[in-house]
């Protein structure tokens, strides 16, 4: 147990949180733009995993890390607009929609991967780029929390500052008020003439924009290269996260931080103490279920003591009028 | 009349999202392949070509059967639970685990087998469904993390504990014989039969008992079922209950008749295609087989596409997914089914009306 503690004082600690909350974040930002505008987005994992390809594939042809993150987003609204397609045009269940682009990125990253180097189960074949790692003067000089803070991928910082442009989208923008209105209620949105399909498409895009940014980071910051289901879920812990937020943008973020450190935790374990790789790897998945079984009873005990104050207030307001 | 040519049109539906995806296939394959008519030829000919092949699209049905049906009755109360991949793996397990520690006589052995495998499918799904129906977490992202423990474990039990340190691959001790379903013929053992079974029982439960059809009413329209007095509840968790026994068997069945070790270290994937096929099928378990047997056809294609040609046979996933978005889709062609609506309720008018004329 002190091994486990010496590792988690170190800086390098902190600084693995939040390596592993970068890409749960852009995940968990896709899961909020989509589901403010109702929509659900369930295929961010997919998504995730063409993105994280696209941005190999792309880099490594042009050895330029810009054209290979730009088409990582491409990639990704690319299929957040499908998803949108299937759903608003074509009427499938939306989940169902999400669930057949995992089926595709489980399959289609492997195919395509051959295609494009002659690779199965990682790119081995294609040198590509990573974006850059950015050293932030004055900070990188403190001692400790320059170390945390400082030198980490430009999309770990970009995360960051997502989460405060979703903010600014969601509730400072006429954009985000119509989004918000058709996830409040399509129809009452639709009546006063905002137009739900357009904004419903305009949500699944951006959502795949993030999704596709939480791809970027896997193959072009997280590690340099693709390998086979290197999303490793991370795409559904976004969901999660974006369930224990309220679907708020600062509350996911917050959770998407809770289970980083849970990442980060299992990868300092690992030789620290006495379980096996396989054991610790499963921790961050429990601590999803738990966690997300605890939102959830603390949001029924909420509602019930809201309700219980309704009826009282009821009753001392007619004891009032009698 | 209009059901007539409701019938004709789900059909024609259904053709024309196969026609689609197959269209998408032959276009990939001219596109990348370098002897596009071999690999054509190898996936769409090659598995009728000898009875070997049908034997082996047989064989690959069996698993898909058992998910097919799972995932079925899992989705028929609306409920997107998608464990079915986890308890598939985790029966696997389990069956291999009896096979290889319980000494038990030829015969009985490989039944008590399946039966352990379905209880733990049973209880993976009975906590997945505690924690989502009873304490109100979303059941799909409960049931994926489920799905990833479950895989973790699994290694980590494939790694130290039934591992055979003797055998150069990364496997488990040989199972005993008496554990193994034996072959019909081929490689096809005889857990297609068992699958049938399965068909048949399932069949009967959704549509001829009261269980089936709580299931089926609270899929319909939960209020309506919770209002006309079905413990909406319990029903959904027992159905999610059966359902993970079915995957589960499925796992057993699959490892104690086609392998001689336990030797997955990934999640196998049938999971994720018995969402498919009861995506095909329409959650129709009678209408399961046809699904899993076309399913398993592209599988033996698409095998023989790799070894015969240079076609990855990943590109089956492509296939599904194209497939499953069109089956799903409930405006696909829906502007020739209005037609055809039309169409029939013209005729009608004007028949009723010449009858009207006669009078």
């Amino acid at each position: 147990m002190q091994n486990v503690l010496n590792a988690m004082m170190t800086p390098s600690f902190g600084y693995a949180i939040l390596r592993m909350t970068t890409p749960i974040l852009f995940a968990t930002l896709a899961a909020v733009i989509a589901s403010k505008a109702g929509v659900s987005n369930i295929g961010i994992e997919g998504i995730m995993m063409f993105s994280a390809l696209a941005g190999v594939i792309f880099s490594g042809m042009t050895k330029s890390w810009v054209v290979g993150l730009l088409s990582a987003l491409v990639v990704g609204v690319f299929l957040g607009l499908m998803i949108g397609f299937f759903a608003l045009k074509l009427n499938t269940d939306i989940v169902l929609a999400g669930i057949a682009v995992n089926t595709l990125g489980g399959g289609g990253t492997i195919f395509f991967l051959f295609l494009a180097s002659g690779d199965r189960g990682a790119s081995n074949s294609i040198t590509s780029e990573i974006v850059p790692k950015i050293n932030i003067p004055l900070i990188k000089d403190i001692p400790i929390l320059g170390e945390v803070l400082s030198g980490h991928s430009g999309l770990t910082y970009f995360a960051f500052v997502c989460v405060i442009l979703v903010y600014v989208l969601l509730y400072k923008t006429p954009l985000g008020l119509k989004m918000r209105a058709v996830g409040e209620n399509r129809d009452a949105a639709d009546s006063v003439g905002v137009s739900v399909n357009k904004i419903s498409y305009i949500a699944l895009a951006l959502s795949g924009l993030l999704a596709g940014l939480a791809g970027a980071f896997m193959s072009m910051g997280y590690m340099k290269g693709f390998t086979v289901n290197m999303a490793a879920g991370r795409g559904f812990i976004g969901l999660a996260a974006q369930a224990m937020g309220q679907g708020e943008p600062i509350g996911g973020m917050l959770a998407s931080l809770l289970f980083g450190f849970a990442n980060a935790i299992a990868i300092n374990l690992q030789g620290a103490i006495s379980l096996s790789p396989q054991i610790i790897q499963s921790f961050p998945y429990i601590l999803v279920i738990v966690s997300l079984v605890f939102y959830s009873l603390s949001t029924r005990n909420r509602l019930k003591r809201i309700k219980r104050a309704a009826i009282e207030s009821d009753k001392t307001e007619a004891k009032d009028n009698s | 009349m209009i059901s007539k040519r409701e019938k004709f049109f789900d059909i024609a539906r259904s053709a024309s999202a196969i026609a689609l995806a197959m269209g998408v296939a032959f276009a990939l394959i001219l596109l990348t392949s370098k002897m596009p008519g071999e690999a054509i030829k190898s996936l769409i000919v090659t598995p009728f070509s000898t009875k070997r092949y049908v034997w082996r699209i047989l064989e690959r049905m069996v698993p898909l059967v058992f998910t097919g049906l799972a995932v079925c009755i899992m989705f028929s109360s609306n409920q997107f639970n998608l464990a079915g991949e986890g308890a598939f793996f985790a029966g696997g397990m389990t069956g291999a685990s009896v096979a290889i520690y319980m000494n038990l006589p030829f015969g009985l052995h490989p039944v008590v087998a399946v039966i352990f495998a379905g209880l733990v499918g049973a209880i993976i799904m009975l906590l997945v469904s505690i924690l989502s129906v009873k304490l109100g977490a979303n059941m799909l992202v409960i049931s994926l993390m489920v799905n990833y423990v479950i895989l973790q474990f699994g290694t980590h039990i494939n790694t130290y504990v039934i591992r055979d340190p003797q055998w150069g691959g990364n496997g488990s001790y040989l199972m005993q014989k008496s554990a193994l379903i034996p072959p019909i013929k081929y490689t096809t053992s005889y857990g297609l039969i068992f699958a049938v079974l399965m068909i048949v029982v399932v069949g009967l439960y959704i549509y001829h008992t009261k269980w089936g059809y709580s299931v089926r009413m609270i899929g319909a329209n939960i209020s309506f079922a919770q209002y006309s007095g079905i413990k909406v509840d319990s029903v959904i968790i027992s159905s999610q209950l059966i359902g993970g026994a079915i995957a589960a068997m499925g796992g057993a069945v699959e490892v104690l008749g086609f392998y001689k070790r336990f030797e997955w270290n990934a999640l196998p994937g049938y999971g994720w295609t018995g969402v498919t096929i009861a995506i095909l099928a329409g959650n129709n378990p009678w209408k399961v087989p046809l699904a899993a047997f076309f399913l398993a056809y592209l599988e033996v294609g698409s095998g023989l596409m790799q070894i015969n040609a240079d076609i990855q046979p990943e590109m089956l996933d492509i296939i599904k997914a194209i497939i499953f978005l069109f089956f799903a889709a409930k405006n696909f062609l829906a502007p020739l089914r209005q037609k055809l609506v039309v169409k029939a309720a013209l005729s009608e008018l004007n028949e009723n009306k010449s009858v009207e004329a006669e009078v």
